[in-house]
């Protein structure tokens, strides 16, 4: 893709190692690299606590014509905008990364526990989740 | 019977033993051991299912219990005797326990309206054939009984696909059956036998000429039963289990091996209608030959009952054969497959019958 | 006409494994479908930052029981490419060998799995019949017939044995495929119910993420073997498909298993002319990955799967992400089951090829 022309209409962006970090603005960049550079598939979103109540999340990007990926990724607090809108795959992703971080996609239609009850407290993949849950001692 | 009765009367009378007495046990024992007869027969057939589903599987089958894994359905009933019947807590207790008695009579009965022998059969009247429509659709009734009282929505789907099923071939059936009475110019069973034996052995039968009807008729007793390919209403990996998703212990083992006694029943309906009842094959009995003359006259009887057994089992290892093979039908295309197909042809053949039957003046009769 | 909720699952015969959907119908037709997930969950990524490399080695085979061996390639991988480690062409054919087998006796289950969904029977067993083949050899090589645990940092746990067991399965499997082709493929009761059912076009299997043999059966020619290095050197065609419904995904798997008869072929070529086994095993003890990002991926065949390890220089990865192609083939069926009738749901579900350990994690 061109750097170029990205780097123009997004001020707010850099490149760390092979992956692209944003400011802001993430479903206009992620619109934007769809549009115009074919990038048709979301592979994954990968998310991974900084440990200081930041959660990265790095959408992995796709061309199938050209078979290349693209990272973009994006350090939220406890909200970010759903992607669901462009990529139907996200909201399977989004599904995950809420119930595992707790980040909050706005306008992800399905947003609830997926693997933990209902009922369970705190995320398990943040650094800070409390592991000896009260939850667990219900057969002792 | 009539001739077995006499000589039984009159086996009665050398002894001094009243005839009211012979009246008594005539009618009552010998039915009762056929009827346990039969139920071992049904238990054999599951047998024989399984037997078959194994080796065209490639696997063994049955083979633990007992010699050859004989006793295997024996083994399975009475463990499904000492399970606990589980009634759903929404069901309609009394629907939900009447539709196994339900489903279990019309099996029953229709076993006694086949011409075991020319001599033997439980309920001889003239309107057999009639009746056996009448009872083959029976079981519908118990099926949605069963689907509806079990409260499971399942269940439900399972009794509705059932009725929209059975209701869609019955009509091709009933067609059939009444080019097979056409031909046979009664609605007796025994006397549509013996309008086969006209031929000589297999070229009387009326598979022979009416071989559109008998395809017809094959596919729609399979269709009845609810069998693969048409076992929408237990479709195994749609509904579970379909109409008997909610039966356990002895319910479920009487759903089950009254399925199996209506196979046995429907396939000698066709054995009968179309591949000659009891006749032999040869076009005359082979007992005369083997047996000496003092009791080949009774011995006769249980030729054609054997022929009739070994015709049945013929068309059920069919059934068997099909349920190996092919997938199951999707819902449907398996009513257009009726009303579009079936139906129309199951018209022409009746009316192909009937010309038949008056360009060969009687031949048939 | 009133609409009736149906929760299909998690105990229900044709989920294979414990899927739930819950179903709106009106009559039998599909209104809406939400799949429900998180019966098989294990934890698998928490597990990770807890336990070291080598640990973790032997659980990761179970995020796809039928396909353990992808699993621990791609763990393997990640360690190999962080330490710059290199695979002499034995290892690399042996692995290759192994992957294509795995890949042959998932899709055998799958052949007759897909056919028990449609309700035949014995198509079920006569797969079965061949995979158990693979499943001895594996048994033979590795010890355990589904729970591998064969690859290890560096190569392979031990050399590769009784190859002539492999060459017997590629001999007897075309046979057999033929057997199951004129059993089947034809069959019109099995036409009529996969032709034009579930189709699944380019743009919309682009935008839920499938690949794999899904996205390939709905003609487009991805293939991400094509750009692997194991498979450098070793000359095959994907199999592509235009048709996208769910009688082309069968067929691609068919063809697919041939493709990948043709591959163990090669491999055990290279594994003739290449007798001596070397490797540089990494030494799993205090075995740490170098801070950074790694992604590695694999053809799996449930579709593209992939690994993103997190490491900070410590025993156990700060991150470990699994992506495994079920997981978006689950969501697919919020689409593709609308407006189907419930028993072609079924067929459609079964068509795509989901295995719940891998969408569960």
């Amino acid at each position: 893709m061109n750097w170029a022309e990205f780097t123009n209409i997004f001020k707010d962006c850099k490149l760390e190692g092979d992956k692209i970090l944003i400011g802001s603005e993430l479903l206009k960049t992620i619109d934007f690299v769809k549009t115009n550079y074919h990038f048709d598939m979301l592979k994954e979103i990968i998310a991974s606590d900084n440990g200081d109540g930041t959660v990265e999340l790095t959408y992995r990007l796709f061309s199938p014509e050209d078979e290349e990926d693209l990272l973009i990724s994006i350090n939220v607090k406890d909200e970010a905008e759903s992607v669901s809108s462009i990529f139907e795959s996200a909201v399977a992703d989004e599904k995950e990364i809420y119930d595992l971080f707790g980040v909050k996609f706005i306008g992800n239609p399905e947003l609830k526990r997926l693997y933990m009850p209902e009922d369970w407290k705190g995320h398990p993949l943040r650094k800070d989740y409390k592991e000896n849950d009260e939850r667990l001692n219900w057969n002792e | 019977m009539n001739y077995l009765y006499f000589l039984y009367i009159e086996f009665l009378a050398k002894h001094n033993i009243p005839q009211l007495f012979g009246d008594l046990t005539f009618y009552v024992i010998p039915c009762c051991i056929i009827f346990c007869a039969l139920l071992v027969v049904v238990l054999a057939l599951v047998l024989f299912e399984r037997k078959l589903l194994g080796w065209f599987t490639q696997r063994k089958g049955p083979n633990r219990v007992g010699l050859w894994g004989i006793l295997q359905t024996l083994a399975d009933a009475f463990k499904l005797l000492c399970k606990e019947n589980i009634t759903p807590k929404g069901a309609d207790r009394f629907l939900f326990n009447l539709a196994p008695v339900v489903i279990f009579v019309p099996a029953m009965i229709a076993l006694g309206l086949i011409p075991y022998s020319s001599e033997f059969t439980f309920m001889n009247f003239q309107t057999n054939l009639l009746i056996f429509i009448v009872i083959g659709a029976m079981p519908v009734l118990s099926i949605l009984l069963a689907g509806w009282a079990s409260n499971n929505k399942y269940s439900l789907f399972g009794a509705m696909r059932s009725v929209a099923q059975i209701l869609a071939y019955e009509l091709p059936m009933a067609f059939v059956i009444l080019s097979v009475a056409a031909l046979g110019s009664s609605l007796n069973l025994t006397q549509i036998i013996y309008a086969q034996s006209s031929g000589g052995g297999i070229l009387g039968w009326f598979g022979i000429p009416c071989v559109i009807g008998f395809v017809i008729m094959f596919i729609c007793t399979i269709a009845e039963l609810n069998r693969c390919p048409f076992d929408l209403p237990e479709a195994e990996s749609e509904l579970i289990c379909g109409y008997n998703t909610e039966y356990s212990g002895m319910r479920f083992a009487i759903f089950y091996l009254s399925e199996y006694a209506m196979l046995f029943a429907n396939s000698m309906l066709l054995a009968v209608l179309f591949l000659g009842g009891f006749l032999s094959p040869f076009g005359k009995y082979l007992s005369p030959m083997i047996f000496p003359p003092e009791i080949s006259s009774v011995m006769v009887y249980f030729e054609q009952a054997f022929w009739l057994f070994a015709k049945t089992f013929l068309i059920i290892f069919v059934v068997i054969w099909i349920r190996a093979t092919f997938p199951r039908m999707a819902q449907f295309d398996l009513l257009k497959f009726s009303w579009a197909v079936l139906l129309p042809v199951s018209i022409l053949n009746l009316f192909l019958m009937v010309v038949l039957k008056y360009l060969t003046g009687g031949g048939y009769v | 006409m009133s609409k009736l909720k149906l929760n299909l699952g998690p105990q229900h015969p044709s989920t294979h494994g414990v899927l739930r959907l819950i179903l709106e119908l009106e009559g039998e037709k599909i209104i809406s479908c939400e799949p429900d997930i998180g019966y098989l969950h294990r934890g698998m990524e928490k597990m990770a930052e807890k336990l070291s490399y080598i640990q973790y080695l032997p659980l990761v085979d179970r995020i796809d029981y039928l396909a353990g061996f992808f699993y621990s390639e791609l763990l393997c991988r990640t360690v190999e490419k962080a330490l710059g480690v290199e695979l002499s062409k034995r290892v690399k054919a042996i692995r290759v060998m192994l992957l294509e087998l795995n890949r042959i006796a998932s899709h055998l289950l799958w052949i007759g799995a897909f056919l028990m969904d449609l309700g035949a029977v014995s198509p079920f067993f006569y797969a079965f019949r061949e995979r158990e083949l693979i499943l001895k050899y594996f048994e033979k090589i590795t010890g355990q017939r589904m729970m591998n645990n064969y690859f290890v940092f560096g190569g392979v746990r031990r050399d590769i044995f009784s190859l002539e067991d492999v060459e017997n399965i590629i001999n007897i499997l075309p046979d057999k495929v033929k057997d199951y082709e004129a059993l089947i493929t034809e069959n019109p009761i099995f036409v009529r119910r996969t032709k034009g059912k579930g189709v699944l076009d380019k743009e919309t299997a682009f935008n839920f993420g499938i690949t794999g043999v899904n996205l390939r059966a709905s003609g487009v020619n991805l293939d991400f073997r094509v750009k692997d290095y194991l498979y450098e050197g070793i000359d095959f065609n994907p199999v592509v498909i235009d048709g996208a419904d769910s009688w082309s995904r069968y067929k691609a798997r068919v063809l697919e298993i041939k493709e990948s008869i043709n591959i163990i072929k090669q491999a055990l070529k290279v594994l003739e002319s290449e007798k001596e086994l070397e490797q540089k095993l990494v030494n799993p003890l205090n075995l740490t990955l170098p801070e950074g990002e790694y992604i590695q991926e694999i053809e799996a065949p449930r579709g593209l799967a992939s690994i993103y390890i997190k490491s900070t220089g410590e025993k156990s990865p700060y991150r470990l992400k699994w992506r495994t192609g079920s997981y978006y083939s689950v969501n697919l069926l919020r689409k593709i089951l609308k407006g189907a009738y419930l028993n072609d749901a079924i067929a459609i579900s079964g068509s795509l090829d989901i295995i719940l350990p891998e969408v569960d994690k």
